[in-house]
């Protein structure tokens, strides 16, 4: 039981020691909000890529899809943003799922490069939307959260929603579904003998993926107050994909740690052109020198197997 | 009707130069079963770097520079691959971060106007569609390569080595081959031709720092298009998906015709035959 809960714990006890601290500066708040956001956009990938080994190059555009579902529907239709965050949420999820079962049956590679064509493909159409979409001006006056109408009180929400994902993550992985999830991933083959069926299980975990990335569009949408075609471009997925990977997306909490690891990093970065040439970079070498991500290294493991090296 | 005409024409003009993309593609395929996504970026630097130098020596810059990049991805997919149950799926994404960096590089270098050489005044007259003597000169080129691309894999020993590499890995190994670098010299040849096709492209459509992707994903279709394992294929897939987006720009509406060509690409792919899943067989 306590192992089941034992990431939120650890997520709600560091959020809850550093709220105070965060709720004294305002940008430290937006700073905190923001994170919150992009940690549930790396959890997105943390479920399709890490848990479900779908490499899904498209996971801003579901947040993109769930941010303009809320921004047309609060403005134009002038419904409760609390209502809109539930569609926000199933839409993007009922969505992924037939285009998963369309692209899952493929190969790994072709996959990847499936839903990297649709998150272009996405693109394109908010650009050319028209008044639905505003086309490249975009959707702004995104009314505020009733009831959360502060600073403090957003950073509550957004934290709370990421941590009831990372409970209801962790207690899917733990769940048979879930060895189900690493079978498939480890070798779909094996899995398909075992009587799992792959291609629905797979789907069903890029559409959860999809899920949590359109509640990321949705409190980016209400938190910023515009939407935009280029808010949550493909240049965000592949930002949110190397939050993931630093972070290790393969662990529960990994993602979350690469997101306030890199946001608070790049915001170092000076102009705005370069920001790509250090994403690039730092996906490669993070590749190349910790592929499991900073949670994937087993810190104590080793450690534990060097000192009995030594007492041999 | 001559309007449909003038536009398969210029599908055929600008399909020639993602043909010549469409090598690279095949041949990585080929090679080491991964697809780079960084090689429309080769193609944009390339392009770039010879619109700023003028000349001869802008030529050979531009094949050089995309010959270095594409040799980084060949370094870092060799490191990669040689990890114990390595996945083909982080090569992909090594590339494509790859890809990103490129076209941070070009923004950052070169700026964010769209590059466009058109040295040709007089037009040929052919069949009543005034056509450039450019697209005489992309059809060459295209031809060429395709000519010596045969050439490369099926009359020499390297080509044989590429072809045994790929098939049957250990089997090469143990033949002698050496493998990592066959494959790695995969990523030289494919720099040289993106270097190329980024030349002809920059004297035909022109391009932009952020045609990298498109570049990438259209050439992909038509690599994918007659079949993704052999790298002559591309060439006649190119032409066909030139020819799709000239007419959907052309006769679709404002607004769908950007989009149509994706659409056929990713029907292309659905549908194609490395999409097909291997989970009867083999566990990729």
């Amino acid at each position: 039981m306590i192992r089941r809960i034992a990431p939120v714990l650890v997520l709600v006890g560091v959020i809850a020691t550093l709220t105070p601290v965060i709720a004294s500066s305002a940008s430290m708040l937006d700073t905190s909000v923001v994170i919150a956001i992009y940690s549930l956009l790396a959890l997105s990938v943390g479920i399709t890529y890490g848990a479900a080994g779908i490499l899904s190059v498209a996971q801003a555009s579901f947040a993109a899809l769930g941010a303009y579902i809320t921004a047309v529907l609060s403005i134009r239709a002038g419904l409760s943003p609390w209502f809109c965050g539930a569609i926000a949420i199933a839409l993007p999820a009922a969505f992924a799922y037939p285009f998963a079962r369309l692209v899952t049956r493929l190969s790994p590679l072709a996959l990847a490069i499936a839903t990297l064509m649709f998150g272009y493909a996405f693109d394109i159409a908010l650009r050319e939307g028209g008044d639905l979409t505003g086309g490249y001006i975009g959707i702004s006056g995104i009314p505020g959260i009733p009831l959360v109408g502060t600073s403090i009180r957003f950073h509550v929400l957004a934290w709370s929603i990421v941590a009831l994902t990372v409970l209801g993550y962790k207690n899917l992985l733990d769940s048979h579904y879930g060895a189900a999830l690493r079978t498939i991933r480890h070798d779909a083959l094996r899995a398909a003998a075992d009587g799992v069926s792959v291609d629905h299980l797979r789907s069903v975990a890029l559409s959860l993926g999809a899920g949590v990335a359109g509640a990321g569009g949705w409190l980016y949408a209400h938190h910023i107050t515009y939407i935009g075609p280029d808010s949550l471009n493909p240049t965000m997925s592949l930002s949110v994909l190397l939050m993931a990977v630093i972070g290790g997306s393969r662990s529960v909490l990994g993602p979350v740690v690469g997101a306030a690891g890199l946001t608070l990093i790049f915001k170092l970065i000076p102009s705005q052109e370069t920001v790509g040439m250090f994403y690039g970079t730092a996906l490669i070498l993070c590749l190349l020198i910790a592929p499991n991500g900073i949670m994937g290294i087993r810190w104590f493991a080793q450690r534990a197997s060097a000192t009995a090296r030594k007492s041999r | 009707m001559a309007e449909v005409f003038e536009y398969v024409f210029r599908g055929v003009l600008i399909g020639v130069t993602y043909g010549l993309l469409a090598y690279p593609i095949s041949l990585l395929f080929v090679a080491t079963g991964t697809v780079d996504l960084a090689i429309g970026g080769y193609a944009v630097l390339a392009g770039s770097v010879a619109a700023s130098v003028h000349g001869w020596k802008g030529f050979a810059a531009a094949i050089l520079v995309a010959t270095i990049a594409s040799s980084v991805v060949g370094g870092i997919s060799t490191i990669l691959s040689r990890r114990k149950g390595s996945d083909p799926l982080t090569i992909v994404l090594a590339s494509f971060g790859f890809a990103v960096v490129l076209e941070s590089v070009v923004l950052t270098a070169f700026g964010k106007d769209p590059f466009v050489r058109q040295p040709f005044s007089n037009f040929w007259n052919l069949l009543g569609v005034r056509v450039s003597p450019q697209a005489g000169i992309n059809v060459a080129i295209g031809l060429i390569i395709l000519a010596g691309v045969f050439f490369l894999l099926y009359r020499t020993p390297w080509g044989r080595s590429m072809r045994a590499s790929s098939i049957n890995p250990e089997g090469a190994t143990l033949a002698g081959i050496p493998v990592r670098i066959t494959r790695f010299s995969a990523f030289v040849l494919a720099g040289v031709f993106a270097g190329i096709a980024g030349i002809l492209i920059l004297y035909t459509s022109g391009l932009s720092f952020a045609s990298g992707l498109h570049l990438t994903l259209t050439s992909l279709g038509a690599a994918i298009l007659f079949g993704l394992g052999n790298p002559l294929r591309g060439f006649f897939g190119g032409i066909a998906i030139g020819i799709v987006e000239a007419l959907s720009v052309g006769l679709a509406p404002q607004g769908l015709g950007t989009l149509l060509p994706y659409v056929f690409i990713f029907i292309v792919l659905c549908t194609g035959k490395i999409s097909r899943a291997h989970i009867e067989g083999g566990r990729a």
